[in-house]
């Protein structure tokens, strides 16, 4: 059952900003809610208020800028994003990974501002109330310790969306609403992988916006997702690979993972290793290398660490080949 | 079938209207006025002494009506005679995360959920058995007192000469397999309405009522009656649409004995809907199961000699524990020609929730493991895999070693019907011909069969399994009043189908009164795949003894012998005067004496219905008596119609019911050897599957392109239905063999929900080709037998024999995740070995796996008994890619 709250249900962002700020920390964000109302049926969040932004006008759409690139309303579904022809043709990776997410019934309501703000998931902690208690809670929610890495005072959930991977690969930057007015700040630098604190994201501020820069379009892409279910389930692993060609050479490569690490992880030496290449096989396997070793995954799923770094390896190979072999 | 005009049709279920729109009622759909919501709290350790409880400050909070403790019902019961260990709610000790400690009972779910953090329950923790073979070896701090070394039963069985079988084989393979625990995961979670009628003499409580998700209401009303201390026939048992059991609801689960105490408590209707993380904790799934297997074979492929070791990681409760070990060792046998067999079987206490009876129950692990032995051996002696087995066929009619009556045996056919479709001898080994890419093709062949009932119930006795009453009256409705408990798989549908066959009326003048214990006469329930074997014929002979009254009576009025009756399709002839057109039918019949403009334009028939529109009234009966009358006078006299029939037959006996009953005959009871009750069915259907699937040698995940799977089900009464039930198991065994476990950790259940919990999605579920074999069984109800359970086991070996052959590893461990298929891959090249399933050889398991991450017992939340095993072995993992 879920928890008693008071609903605030603003229409404009100025509304949003100033109930933030007014009721702060009490307040919990939802949008599409398919991720957080299982968690407050689970008691991981129990908020005085919540405030649903999905009657705040203008976000809901992709707004191609030209000159610019492209603009999309944090409130914009999974779905809508999924049927853009501007997005496919133009931004490959999005698409590849946005059509990973969920389920279609689940994409209905999703939206990408939800996606790059989702909660960091445990198995520790992704459990009713009475199962923490039985665990004896984790220092992510309740307790004082991690049952991840023992004696660890560091948080280790995971990062556990799609999109943000290929976001990152896009050089996205997003914007951030508070009382004060908007600012802007690339994605990159949005996350801290760190599992109990996972954004930098004021308890007074709102996600509004997601940009992507028109000098990355027209990038292909590829986005591989590890899962025991090819629908529903997270990303046990995940990786986005966004290249650019020249004649028959790479240009410019991206390669990005998630499902691994508190954060989603763009991956640095990845375009030395493929900028200029004819990509081989074992150029591909190099990133992929690259990539299993910037993974850092810990028992906070059912399939083992192993082997999540081991499919981040096979999954970038593959990936930075489909890519690189797409139009 | 044209001898048939219902039976062998493939007619919709007769209760998939009201499920599909949503008027149909599920237990959680029931409310009451006065109704209070039941919320159990659930023991945080696995196994622990309960010092005390102290309720007062729940009880104190504004709107909770009473908190029920175990002292308030401490009667013992439990599914088998053998095995009455549980209490509503635990009695001085619990034994798993999640056991049962008390129920608030509230106005709103809301405040019995705020009341269950104010209970305080005081524990002294007990050292806990996670592991069944560390569990045997305990001699203090038992899970419970009277089951030395946490044994709930273990068998000896020795049938024929096992020494002498191994001594005669030419080869022999033995190796240790493990199967998972995995449970039902029915849609609908368990629910129960409980609640109390006035004694209409005292005033005090009287009747006690129960409407509960449940197979089997007779059984529930026993244990409530046991529990209660009432009469049974002071409880009614109904059970309203169930979503689904596969044997989880096919015993007594806590909340419905819970719901019905804290209903006496509060005096009140009391109403507890599981949660699914409770449906978990309640589980009575399929055990964790470890068979040590030992087959011996000669070169011509025959089979001399079996042994199994088998121990099933119970849980904490004996459940049908005790029926479980048993039927994994009596069905080694039926299925081929086995001479001589050799079982030892261990049913285990550990403290976690109990297991119980899951579709296919106690085959399925073992039968994994033989099918999948019985490939290793085709291949050590060079043989086909198909071509072993068809080597080992048996006999019928024919006893096994073991006490088993086999009768029809469709497995022949079976076998070359998958044989045929696969293509088995052109593509079988040869699939990967020149592919030099990671993803492998592969062919899997594997056999299963299972019974069509028990032939002894629970509680042992002469008595019918099953009766079935059937009543007409004079609107020639034909109701069934049957205890069968329809809970998915389609049992009123089949009841209506044989009485209506019998009877020679249509399906939609049945309507199927069922499983409710005040109006329908008793059927043990539906579990061991009994219901249409023991039901059927039940069915059939009610409808028979009601046709013997129509008959005699139609035969009177015809002028004619009772063996010149005909009765089919709503009419009622004279053997050679049938009534030829379609526009003979009964209402058309009725139609045409006194009402031809009702015909409709455009087809010139009589549509259903504009009988009572004739003469602008809509008083039926009193019409259709005025028409029967009028049509005695003056219709033909050497055919009626079904409803003339039936007034003929009520004029002759005065009220025209019938009533049948079944028993499993002597002969097909089974051998008197200790355990020998388990096992022994009247008829058995048999299964073949071909699994085609490709495995992904870079990331070890196998995905199943196709399976081709034949089913014997002696006949198909409805043949769609039959479809769905051996679709749904094979569905149901690719989710055991893939991807679905319960995960441990130190009694912790990781993964107690349908997103963690990974049941197979609609895109992991293949094409799956179906092929029904009618083997036609000489007792079943025109020669069915059971279709719903039997294909399941035969897919989890299908499919690990198809991996075998398209990677050539040999998984003894399932589920056949992408890790334990990697692991064994790597290995198998020769690869760098990376640890990636939790220590445990996937082609060699020795040892059941836990998770890994550390539960440190330091945090705000509860510690363990530092004598427990599993803090002994607590193992510190590092952080990989440090």
């Amino acid at each position: 059952m879920l928890p008693s709250f008071q609903l605030l249900r603003p229409r404009t962002i100025e509304d949003a900003v100033s109930l933030l700020a007014k009721h702060s920390p009490e307040v919990q964000i939802v949008a599409g809610g398919t991720d957080l109302l299982p968690s407050m049926k689970q008691r991981l969040f129990s908020p005085a208020y919540l405030m649903d932004i999905r009657g705040i006008e203008g976000l809901q759409r992709v707004r191609v800028v030209p000159g610019y690139g492209v603009e999309i309303g944090a409130l914009t579904s999974l779905s809508t994003i999924e049927d853009s022809s501007y997005i496919a043709t133009n931004y490959q990776v999005l698409r590849e990974a946005v059509l990973a997410v969920a389920s279609p019934i689940l994409r209905n309501m999703g939206t990408i501002g939800g996606n790059i703000c989702l909660d960091t998931r445990c198995l520790w902690y992704n459990q009713s109330l009475q199962w923490r208690k039985g665990c004896g809670f984790c220092i992510k929610k309740d307790g004082d310790l991690c049952h991840v890495a023992p004696g660890g005072k560091i948080c280790w959930a995971v990062w556990s969306s799609d999109t943000p991977a290929a976001l990152l690969c896009l050089n996205a930057e997003i914007e951030v609403a508070d009382a004060q007015g908007f600012r802007r700040i690339p994605l990159a630098d949005f996350y801290t992988n760190i599992g109990d604190a996972r954004m930098k994201l004021g308890k007074n501020e709102l996600l509004t916006r997601v940009f992507l820069p028109e000098s990355m379009s027209g990038y292909s892409g590829s986005y591989k997702k590890l899962r025991m279910r090819d629908s529903i389930d997270y990303p046990l692993a995940g990786v986005a690979v966004a290249i650019k060609k020249k004649g028959k050479q790479v240009q410019d490569a991206r390669v990005a993972i998630t499902g691994v690490n508190p954060a989603p992880w763009l991956i640095t030496g990845a375009d030395h290793a493929l900028i200029g290449r004819e990509v081989s096989e074992h150029d591909a396997m190099v990133v992929g290398e690259l990539a299993a070793r910037t993974a850092k995954p810990l028992t906070t799923s059912l399939l083992t660490p192993e082997y999540r770094r081991e499919i981040i390896r096979v999954y970038t190979k593959r990936a930075v080949l489909q890519a690189f072999q797409a139009n | 079938m044209s001898d048939f005009s219902v039976i062998g049709k493939p007619i919709s279920l007769i209760d998939a209207p009201s499920k599909t729109t949503g008027q149909g009622k599920y237990a959680d759909d029931l409310y009451m006025p006065g109704m209070l919501i039941g919320k159990i709290l659930h023991s945080p350790y696995p196994h622990a002494l309960i010092k005390s409880i102290d309720a007062s400050k729940a009880e104190a909070l504004e709107g909770v009506v009473a908190v029920v403790v175990g002292s308030d019902a401490p009667n013992k019961y439990g599914i088998l005679p053998v095995g009455h260990d549980e209490t509503a709610l635990a009695v001085e000790k619990v034994r798993y995360v999640g056991d049962n400690v008390a129920c608030v009972v509230a106005v709103s779910e809301s405040i019995a959920e705020q009341a269950l953090e104010l209970i305080d329950v005081e524990y002294e923790l007990l050292p806990a058995y996670f592991d069944p073979e560390d569990a045997m070896k305990a001699e203090s701090d038992l899970i419970h007192d009277h089951r030395p070394n946490n044994i709930e039963k273990d068998y000896h069985h020795v049938f024929g000469d096992p020494e002498r079988g191994f001594a005669e084989a030419d080869a022999f393979v033995e190796g240790r397999f493990i199967a998972n625990e995995v449970t039902h995961a029915a849609m609908e979670p368990h629910a129960t309405l409980a609640y109390f009628e006035f004694d209409p003499q005292t005033g005090n409580e009287g009747r006690l009522i129960v409407q509960s998700s449940t197979q089997v209401p007779y059984y529930l009303q026993h244990k409530l009656s046991i529990v209660l201390d009432m009469p049974m026939q002071q409880i009614r048992v109904i059970k309203p649409l169930v979503g689904g059991g596969f044997g989880g609801k096919s015993e007594i689960i806590p909340l419905e004995i819970i719901a019905a105490v804290a209903a006496r408590k509060a005096k009140a209707p009391v109403k507890i809907t599981y949660s699914r993380e409770e449906v978990f904790w309640a589980h009575r799934g399929r055990p964790r199961t470890i068979i040590d297997l030992k087959t011996g074979i000669k070169k011509d492929g025959a089979i001399t000699a079996v042994a199994a070791k088998v121990i099933q990681d119970g849980g904490a409760y004996c459940s049908y524990g005790v029926v479980t070990i048993l039927y994994s060792g009596a069905l080694l046998g039926a299925l081929y020609d086995i001479p001589n067999i050799k079982y030892d079987g261990f049913r285990v206490l550990t403290n976690k929730p109990a297991c119980g009876a899951m579709r296919g129950h106690g085959t399925v692990n073992v039968r994994f493991a033989f099918e999948s032995q019985l490939d290793e051996l085709a291949t050590k002696i060079g043989m086909d895999p198909a071509d072993v087995r068809r080597r080992n066929l048996l006999q019928p009619p024919a006893v096994t070693v073991n006490g088993l009556r086999v009768q029809s045996y469709g497995l022949p056919e079976c076998i070359e019907k998958v044989w045929s479709a696969s293509q088995w001898t052109q593509r079988k080994g040869k699939l990967n011909a020149g592919n030099t890419g990671p993803m492998k093709r592969g062919l899997g062949m594997a056999c299963s069969h299972y019974v069509s009932g028990a032939a002894n119930s629970i509680i042992r006795s002469d008595m019918p399994h099953s009766t079935v009453n059937i009543k007409i009256d004079r609107d020639g409705g034909v109701i069934i009043y049957t205890g069968a408990s329809d809970i998915g798989q389609g049992s009123d549908t089949m009841v209506a189908q044989i009485a209506a066959e019998v009877l020679g009326c249509k399906i939609r003048r049945v309507k199927v009164i069922a499983a409710d214990t005040d109006l329908t006469p008793i059927d043990i329930g539906s579990y061991s795949s009994r219901v249409t074997f023991m039901n059927g014929n039940a069915t059939l002979r009610a409808a028979q003894e009601i046709k013997n009254k129509i008959a005699s009576a139609a035969a009177r009025k015809m002028n004619c012998a009772v063996e010149e009756v005909n009765m089919r399709d709503d009419m009622v002839w004279r053997t050679g005067k049938k009534p030829s057109s379609n526009g003979a039918h009964a209402e058309d019949i009725l139609e045409l004496v006194d009402a031809p403009r009702a015909l409709s334009p455009e087809t010139g028939e009589s549509p259903l219905g504009t009988v009572r529109e004739v003469s602008g009234r809509v008083e039926g009966q009193i019409l259709r008596g005025s028409l029967q009358q009028k049509r005695k006078d003056e219709g033909p006299k050497d055919r009626m119609s079904f409803e003339e029939a039936v007034v003929t037959a009520i004029e002759v006996n005065g009220a025209l019911s019938g009533t049948g009953s079944y028993a499993p005959p002597t002969d097909a009871r089974g051998g008197k050897h200790k355990g020998g009750g388990v096992g022994p069915s009247p008829a058995y259907s048999y299964a073949a599957q071909v699994a085609e699937v490709e495995v992904d040698e870079e990331t070890g995940h196998v995905s199943v392109i196709k399976m081709w799977a034949a089913h014997d089900c002696g006949r198909a009464l409805n043949p769609v239905s039959v479809e769905g039930q051996v679709i749904g198991s094979v569905w149901m065994g690719l989710g055991q063999a893939l991807q679905e476990e319960f995960v441990w950790k130190d009694g912790l259940l990781m993964n107690a929900g349908m997103l963690e919990y990974k049941s197979p999605s609609s895109v992991e579920s293949p094409e799956i080709e179906c092929f029904i074999v009618e083997s036609v069984d000489p007792e079943g109800p025109f020669g069915a037998k059971e279709a719903s359970e039997g294909s399941l086991a035969a897919a989890i070996p299908a499919v690990a024999n198809a991996i075998y052959d398209a990677v050539g590893v040999r998984l003894r461990e399932c589920p056949f995740t992408p890790e334990r298929v990697l692991s064994a891959i790597r290995a198998k090249n020769g690869e760098k070995k990376i640890s990636m399933t939790g220590g445990v050889d996937p082609t060699n398991p020795h040892k059941l796996r836990e998770h890994g991450g550390a539960v440190v017992y330091k945090g705000k939340g509860p510690k363990r008994h530092e004598q427990d095993p599993s803090r002994k072995a607590a193992v510190v993992p590092g952080v990989t890619g440090d």
